[in-house]
C-alpha cells in the first residue's frame, strides 16, 4: 500500500511540470528543428513536392557568409574557453589558497557579475572601444594614433566580451575541483623533485580534470548561444550564429534558413554536453 | 612562494576585469555630455533622472517586474512538487524526467522564444504577455528544481515518518514539516528566479510587440538609434539594485552554496 | 487472540528480496517485548511493517482485535520512536511532543496538561522552549519518547532508541524506560541488537536470523538454556563443538567427552567464564591472552579447533605458544540437538 502510494503520488508531482515543459517548450522547439528538414512543397523554387531532406543545410553552407559565420563562432568560443581557462587556473589556485574568512566574500564577488543583466555587463565594453571611448582617447592623448581607431563590432571586441561574461562560470567550476585538492597532494609532488610547472602538468592538472571539462562546457556553449554580447559589440558585420538568427528572422523574414540555423545551434550545444558527459563518465569508471 | 605570488597578481588581473567595466559604466552614467566620451568631460546626474522619468522605461521595468514575479512564483509551484518527488519518491523513469526538466538549461533560450511565437503565439493568437510568461516560466522552473532539491536531499527523512507515525497525512508532513526546514532554499531560489527572469534576453527577444517589453530589450532597442549616456545610466541603476539583491540574500542566506 | 498478533508476515524489499518469510508473533497487552538479532536478521523491518512504513508481501497484523495490515501509518495510533530521535528542527520541545495531539485536533486546556504531564514524566520539565539543536542526545531521546507516549498510543515502537548514547547513558535510560513502560502500562516492541540491553529490559524476547524467528522466550531461559546453536552464540556460548560418538568433534580431531549426554544431543557449547584454563584432561596451546582484572581470557589452539577460557589472575602464568591444559565441565554443558 505504502509503496504504491509513493509511486502514484511521485508521478502526481512531477507532472504538470512535465507537461508544461513538453508542451510550452520542448514541442515548439521541435517543430522549429523538425521544418528545417522539409524541403519543397507549394511555395518552394522548383515546384517540388513536400519532401524530408537536407537540402536546406546545404543551401546554408553554400553561402559564403554563412560559412564565415560557422566558422567564426567555432573560433571565438574555442578562443575564449582556452584563456578563460588559462586565466583562470591560477586565480582558481589563489581563490582557493584565501582564508576562509575572506572566502565567501571573493567568491561573492566571482558569482555577483553573473547576477548582472549582460547587457550592463557588454556596456562597458562600448564605453571602452568606441570613438569616443576610454582607449582611443588614450591612444589620441599619448599620441599613438591619428584618428579615433575602429575598434567596436570586431572579433577582437567579441572575444574579450564574451571572455568577460563567461569567466566566472570557469572560474567557479574550477574553484570547486581544486578544494577537493587536498594541498598535501601538491606538497608531496614537490619534496619528491617536482618543480612549480611539473606539479601543475602532473598533478594539479589531471586531478582538476573535471573542473575543466564542466567549465569549458559552459563556457564553450554559452559563446555559442550568446546574443546580447556579440549584438551589441559585433555588429551587423561581424556576425554569430545567434545575431545572425535574430537577422535572418526580424530583418528578412527568412525563417526557413532560421531553422536551419536553429538545428545547427542544437546540435552543437547537444554534441558539448554529450561530450562532457562521455568523457566524465569513462573517467569516473577508469 | 614565487608560485603564490603569481597566482596572486592573476587573481588581481582577474578581477580587474570582471569588475572594472562595473565602475567604467558607473562613471559614464554620471557623465555630462551628450554623447558617451570617456572619461566624461564633466558628471552630472541628468541622465540618471532622465532614465528615471522615461515613460517607456518605466512601463517596461513594470513589465519585467511583473513577468519576474510571476514566473518566479508559477515556477516555483511547478519545480518545489518536482524537487520533493525526486528526493523521496522518485516516479519510474526519472533519468529522463530529469532529462527533460533541465532541457530548458540546454537549449538555447533564442529557438525556445522563436519557436513559442511561431507555433503558439502566432498559432492560436495568445496574447504576447502570455507567450512572454510562458517562456520565462520555462527557463526559471529547472533552476527552482535544482536549488531546492539540494536542500532536500540533506533534510533527514526520518522526521516525516515520525510525523506520519504521529498521524500527520502526507499533506500536513509537507506543509507543517518539510516546507519550514526548506524554506531558506525556497526564497534563495526565488532569488536567483528572479534575477535571471530580470535579465534575460534572448527568450524575450520574440515574444515582445506593442506595448510589451521588457526593460533589457527596451534597453537595447534603445541602444540601437541612440549613443547617449542614458543606458550607462540605466545599467548603473540596473547593476546597483542587482547588487542590493544578491548581497543581502547572500548575507540572509548564503545562496552560494546552492549554486 | 492476544493483543498484537502477527500472522504469517511475509515483507521484503524489491522484486525478489524476502527480509521476512511467514512470520508468527503474539504480544500480550503491556508487555515489553525485544526484537533482537545482528544486522540484517529482519528486525527493523518487521517493526516498520507494523508501523505501516513497509508494504506487506502476504500475511496480516492485528492490534487489538483490528485487522491493521492495509491502514495508512498515520491511522494505526502506533507509536513510534526512532534510532536518530528525529525530533522536529524548526520546533521547541513542547511544540515536538504537542504535533500529535494538534493534529487530533486536542483543545487547548487539556493540551497543555497533557504535553506537560509528559515532559514532567521523562524528567525534562523546563525544558519547553528549547530546539533540539541545544540539547544532548540523551534529552533529545526523552523528548522523542514524550512525543510517542503522549498521543496514549495502543503500541510503542522503539528501533534501537538508545544505540547513539554512550555506555553510561545507555545503562540509565535503559532503566528510565522500563519504570516508564511499568507505570503506564504501554505494550512496547523494541528492536535491538545488543543482547544485555534485550535481557535487561524485555518481558519476553524474540531472536531472529535471517527473516525467521529462531527463538521465543524469557529472558532467563534463553540466557540459560538456548535451543539453537544461533541463539546459543549470540547468547555469548563462544565455545559451541559438535558431539557424536561419545566425543566432541572438530577439524578432522576429536576430543572424548566421558559425561552422560542426553539423547539426540548433536552439538554442545560452553561458556567462556566456565572453561577453566590450567586444570583438566584436556590440553591446548596459548594462541593470545588478555589480562581482565580478576581474570585472563585465554584463547588456545586445540586438536578440534580455538577455546576460549578463563584463568583466575592469580595463576595464570601462561603465554603465548606455552602448553596449558583446560576443562570442558559436563555441569555447565549447554546441550542442543542439532
Amino acid at each position: 500500500m505504502v509503496a504504491h502510494d509513493k509511486k502514484r503520488l511521485g508521478i502526481l508531482l512531477v507532472t504538470p511540470a512535465l507537461i508544461f515543459t513538453v508542451v510550452c517548450f520542448l514541442l515548439p522547439v521541435l517543430a522549429l528543428l523538425v521544418d528545417a528538414f522539409r524541403v519543397g512543397g507549394p511555395d518552394s523554387v522548383d515546384g517540388a513536392a513536400l519532401h524530408w531532406g537536407v537540402d536546406r543545410f546545404i543551401a546554408f553552407f553554400a553561402e559564403p557568409l554563412h560559412r564565415q559565420v560557422f566558422l567564426r563562432t567555432l573560433r571565438i568560443a574555442a578562443l575564449v574557453t582556452l584563456v578563460s581557462a588559462l586565466l583562470s587556473y591560477p586565480a582558481a589556485q589563489a581563490i582557493v589558497r584565501v582564508s576562509p574568512r575572506y572566502r565567501g566574500m571573493v567568491l561573492g564577488m566571482m558569482i555577483l557579475p553573473l547576477m548582472v543583466s549582460p547587457i550592463a555587463r557588454t556596456y562597458a565594453w562600448i564605453v571602452l572601444f568606441g570613438r569616443n571611448g576610454a582607449i582611443n582617447s588614450v591612444l589620441l592623448h599619448l599620441g599613438l594614433a591619428d584618428e579615433p581607431q575602429r575598434l567596436l563590432f570586431s572579433e577582437m571586441a567579441v572575444f574579450v566580451g564574451l571572455l568577460q561574461l563567461l569567466l566566472p562560470l570557469m572560474l567557479m567550476s574550477l574553484v570547486s575541483s581544486m578544494e577537493n585538492l587536498s594541498r598535501d597532494i601538491t606538497l608531496a609532488a614537490s619534496t619528491l623533485g617536482a618543480n612549480a610547472w611539473q606539479v601543475f602538468t602532473r598533478v594539479t592538472l589531471p586531478l582538476t580534470q573535471e573542473g575543466l571539462i564542466v567549465g569549458g562546457t559552459l563556457v564553450f556553449t554559452g559563446c555559442v548561444t550568446a546574443y546580447v554580447t556579440p549584438a551589441l559589440l559585433g555588429g551587423p558585420k561581424v556576425l554569430m550564429l545567434e545575431t545572425l538568427l535574430y537577422q535572418k528572422v526580424s530583418v528578412e523574414s527568412d525563417f526557413g534558413t532560421a531553422n536551419v540555423i536553429a538545428v545547427i545551434l542544437v546540435l552543437m550545444t547537444l554534441a558539448v554536453n554529450a561530450g562532457l558527459k562521455r568523457i566524465s563518465s569513462s573517467r569516473s569508471s577508469a | 612562494m614565487k608560485e603564490g605570488l603569481f597566482s596572486r597578481a592573476m587573481l588581481w588581473l582577474v578581477f580587474l576585469f570582471l569588475l572594472g567595466p562595473f565602475v567604467i559604466v558607473f562613471l559614464a552614467g554620471f557623465s555630462a555630455g551628450e554623447t558617451l566620451v570617456f572619461p566624461p568631460s564633466s558628471y552630472s546626474v541628468r541622465w540618471i533622472i532622465e532614465v528615471l522619468g522615461s515613460e517607456e522605461f518605466q512601463r517596461a521595468f513594470r513589465t519585467s517586474l511583473e513577468i519576474g514575479l510571476l514566473a518566479t512564483v508559477i515556477a516555483l509551484l511547478l519545480g518545489v512538487p518536482v524537487a520533493y518527488a525526486m528526493s523521496r519518491m522518485p516516479p519510474p523513469g526519472m533519468g529522463a524526467i530529469k532529462q527533460i526538466l533541465t532541457s530548458p538549461l540546454i537549449i538555447p533560450a533564442m529557438l525556445v522564444g522563436l519557436g513559442l511565437l511561431r507555433h503558439v503565439v502566432l498559432l492560436v493568437d495568445a496574447p504576447v504577455f502570455l507567450g512572454l510568461l510562458v517562456g520565462h516560466i520555462g527557463l526559471l522552473t529547472p533552476y527552482a528544481v535544482r536549488v531546492v532539491y539540494a536542500s532536500l536531499i540533506n533534510l533527514r527523512v526520518d522526521i516525516e515518518e515520525a510525523a506520519i507515525t504521529l498521524g500527520a497525512s502526507r499533506a500536513q508532513t509537507f506543509f507543517l514539516i518539510v516546507l519550514p526546514n526548506i524554506r531558506s532554499a525556497v526564497i534563495a531560489a526565488f532569488f536567483l528566479a528572479f534575477v535571471t527572469s530580470f535579465n534575460q534576453v534572448p527568450v524575450s527577444l520574440f515574444l515582445t510587440g506593442p506595448g510589451i517589453s521588457t526593460l533589457p530589450i527596451e534597453m537595447l532597442g534603445h541602444m540601437e538609434n541612440s549613443f547617449d549616456p542614458s543606458i550607462a545610466a540605466l545599467s548603473t541603476l540596473l547593476v546597483l539594485f542587482t547588487m542590493a539583491f544578491v548581497l543581502a540574500t547572500e548575507k540572509l542566506l548564503g545562496i552560494s552554496k546552492y549554486m | 487472540m492476544s493483543y498484537l498478533e502477527l500472522r504469517q508476515l511475509a515483507l521484503g524489499y524489491g522484486k525478489s528480496n524476502a527480509a521476512v518469510e511467514k512470520l508468527d508473533l503474539s504480544v500480550e497487552q503491556g508487555e515489553l517485548i525485544s526484537l533482537l538479532g545482528p544486522s540484517g536478521c529482519g528486525k527493523t523491518t518487521t517493526m516498520r511493517a507494523i508501523a505501516g512504513l513497509i508494504d506487506l508481501r502476504a500475511g496480516s497484523i492485528t492490534l487489538d482485535g483490528r485487522d491493521i495490515g492495509r491502514l495508512p501509518p498515520n491511522k494505526r495510533n502506533i507509536g513510534m520512536v526512532f534510532q536518530s530521535y528525529a525530533l522536529f528542527p524548526h520546533l521547541n520541545v513542547f511544540d515536538n511532543v504537542a504535533f500529535g495531539l494538534r493534529l487530533r485536533k486536542v483543545d487547548d486546556k487539556t493540551l497543555r496538561a497533557k504535553v506537560e504531564k509528559v515532559i514532567a514524566a521523562v524528567g525534562l520539565s523546563g525544558f519547553e522552549s528549547r530546539l533540539p539543536a541545544q540539547m544532548s542526545g540523551g534529552q533529545q531521546q526523552r523528548v522523542a519518547l514524550a512525543r510517542a507516549i503522549v498521543i496514549e498510543p495502543k503500541l510503542l515502537l522503539l528501533d534501537e532508541p538508545l544505540s547513539n548514547l554512550d555506555a553510561k547513558l545507555r545503562v540509565q535510560m535503559r532503566a528510565e524506560l522500563r519504570r516508564i513502560q511499568r507505570e503506564l502500562g504501554i505494550t512496547m516492541l523494541y528492536v535491538t541488537h545488543d543482547q544485555e540491553e534485550a535481557l535487561a529490559l524485555s518481558d519476553r524476547i524474540v531472536v531472529m536470523n535471517a527473516g525467521k524467528i529462531e527463538q521465543l522466550d524469557v529472558p532467563e531461559n534463553l540466557f540459560n538454556q538456548p535451543r539453537t546453536r544461533f541463539v546459543a552464540n549470540f547468547m555469548g556460548f563462544e565455545n559451541i563443538f559438535d558431539y557424536r560418538d561419545g566425543a566432541l568433534q572438530g577439524r578432522g580431531d576429536k576430543l572424548t567427552f566421558d559425561a552422560a549426554v542426553p539423547a539426540g544431543t548433536a552439538c554442545m557449547g560452553w561458556r567462556p567464564e566456565r572453561v577453566t584454563v590450567g586444570i583438566g584432561v584436556h590440553s591446548g596451546t596459548v594462541l593470545s591472552r588478555g589480562f581482565l582484572g580478576d581474570a585472563v581470557e585465554y584463547l588456545l589452539q586445540t586438536p578440534i579447533g580455538e577455546v576460549k577460557g578463563f584463568a583466575d589472575a592469580k595463576f595464570a602464568s601462561w603465554r603465548e605458544g606455552d602448553n596449558v591444559s583446560f576443562d570442558l565441565p559436563a555441569e555447565s554443558a549447554l546441550f542442543l540437538p542439532a
